[in-house]
């Protein structure tokens, strides 16, 4: 896993809580510092964004990247937590890897969350519903 | 530019399913897409939280009638993940067979289906008529020719018999060398390669931005195989390569299908003669997930099968997420289908194999004075293949 430790040691001061088990490395990641994670694993690593996915937890709600290193089979899941609930924002990594744009669009119709920069911010699976949904749609604890 | 812009879909008695997207073009040239989805969501993830995992297993085989196991796969794949647990030897043997048939007969279905959209109806019978016997295959081992049900967190639900897999081979045999007579047929017809060579090319880079999977990136020279770069089932206890070509055009997507099939063909036939000799058991008895996550991946027919897993010790998943191949290759139409003539949008989008299929029936065109009327890109595809037969064969 020389790409795992690489990894560690050029970002070691902007994640936490990591969690390395088995080719698969969780860690959080401050939203300022996500753009600067990702650029690492996608441009310097090569790694391949498989999806990402919300889930609504007790403390916020949590966007989990996966990232896949194909040549090792290694997963790179960096997590940004957003606590205020009320209005979820975080910066979307869309302009680097184009290939995040439907998942983005899909997390904030599905979870409310604002992905701040991204190219094309609509909704991706409910535009133009004839109920006009306006809220997010899995959002449970919204007031 | 003077542009017009054809809506394709959503609903038409002719869809098989429900897809939606606006074809800009400026006179015969494709200018730009849009992508619309959203028409047939079923709520899978959101259903699976209220699911045991047993149950989460039986739902995501129905995601998808062609590749109804790899979902499965993936899923005990993620749930097995959270706690790191191990299969048996002959549980993975079967896993691989069962993942194998599938390629081979999602193949099969893809061809058929470019032959018909290019005007070669005889490819379309005949691939369909040899996925007939994979079909049997699946019925021999599992009872069921879709939707197998052989997937268990640990293991499999069924064991595949010492009497069966002699029949079974006999037809694998036979399978292979259909396969090799449509190879050769599609390598040596010149009309073929004339029609699809540097068609809806998607260049490398293109492929790396919006990380495409499956034989739509290694088409465009990106080796990447869940199979090898990860130790899933018996993918390392057999011999087969993984093909990859460089122009990612739709004649490279071609080949490499037809290829991958006579690889899959020579892992199924590993498979079923170690079934012979490996013996135990064909599951493990798992009683109880810890809280934790897991990720479980499966190289699917149209590539990278996706699932993530969220416990809380409890008997069912708190989270569940599901991405098919297709929600990252059918955004590469963005750079595949721009600049090339509309007789060839057809072929371009099928050959990501997006899942839907009957896209070209019937559709409704704006001209500049907004007045409606009919194109037909079947229609359309299946001229320009004839133009390109009548050119080379003088008739």
């Amino acid at each position: 896993m020389a790409d795992c430790k690489e990894f560690l040691e050029a970002m070691g001061n902007k994640i936490h809580k990591t969690i390395d088990k088995k080719g698969r490395l969780y860690f959080e990641v401050n939203n300022d510092d996500l753009h600067e994670v990702v650029k690492f694993l996608f441009h310097k690593m090569g790694c391949r964004l498989s999806t990402a996915t919300a889930t609504e937890m007790y403390h916020g709600i949590e966007v989990l990247y996966h990232f896949s290193h194909d040549a090792t089979g290694q997963y790179y899941c960096p997590r940004v937590v957003m606590t205020n609930l009320q209005k979820p924002v975080m910066n979307s990594i869309t302009p680097i890897i184009r290939g995040a744009e439907w998942i983005e669009r899909e997390m904030a119709e599905f979870w409310g969350i604002e992905f701040i920069g991204h190219p094309r911010p609509e909704r991706l699976l409910s535009k133009d519903h004839p109920q006009g949904l306006d809220k997010p749609l899995r959002f449970r604890r919204m007031s | 530019m003077n542009s017009n812009t054809i809506p394709v879909g959503p609903f038409h008695p002719l869809l098989e399913e429900a897809e939606y997207f606006n074809l800009v073009v400026d006179g015969e040239t494709v200018v730009g897409i849009d992508l619309d989805i959203g028409w047939m969501h079923r709520g899978h993830e959101f259903i699976s939280e209220q699911k045991t995992f047993t149950q989460s297993i039986y739902l995501v085989e129905r995601i998808c009638g062609i590749c109804s196991s790899s979902h499965p796969i993936a899923c005990v794949h993620a749930i097995e993940d959270v706690d790191n647990i191990e299969i048996p030897l002959r549980a993975r043997y079967i896993r691989t067979l069962v993942g194998e048939l599938e390629r081979i007969h999602s193949h099969l279905l893809w061809m058929g289906l470019a032959g018909h959209f290019i005007g070669y109806d005889t490819l379309w019978m005949w691939a369909w008529k040899y996925r007939e016997p994979v079909l049997q295959m699946f019925e021999i081992i599992s009872g069921n020719r879709n939707h197998y049900g052989m997937m268990r967190v640990g293991g499999v639900a069924k064991d595949v018999d010492a009497e069966k897999i002699a029949g079974l081979l006999e037809i694998l045999d036979m399978v292979e060398k259909k396969m090799a007579m449509l190879a050769g047929a599609a390598n040596d017809d010149p009309v073929i390669k004339s029609r699809l060579k540097g068609v809806g090319v998607l260049k490398h880079d293109d492929a790396v931005n919006f990380c495409a999977v499956g034989p739509t990136s290694r088409a465009s020279g990106i080796p990447a195989d869940i199979r090898k770069s990860e130790d899933i089932d018996a993918y390392s206890l057999v011999d087969f390569n993984v093909i990859v070509m460089q122009n990612g055009d739709v004649y490279d997507k071609l080949v490499l299908r037809v290829l991958e099939t006579l690889e899959s063909i020579k892992i199924c036939r590993q498979c079923l003669q170690k079934l012979k000799e490996v013996k135990g058991p064909i599951v493990n008895n798992v009683k109880e997930i810890s809280p934790g996550e897991g990720i479980g991946r499966y190289e699917a027919p149209r590539g990278e099968v996706f699932h993530y897993v969220r416990t809380d010790g409890s008997n069912r998943p708190i989270r569940h997420k599901v991405r098919a191949p297709s929600y990252v290759n059918i955004p590469t139409y963005a750079a595949s289908c721009v600049g090339i003539p509309i007789a060839d949008a057809l072929i371009t989008t099928a050959a990501v194999d997006p899942c839907y299929c009957c896209t070209e029936r019937s559709l409704r065109v704006y001209d500049n004075k907004r007045e409606p009327m009919q194109i037909d890109l079947l229609k359309l595809s299946r001229e320009k293949t004839e133009r390109i037969r009548r050119d080379i064969y003088g008739r």
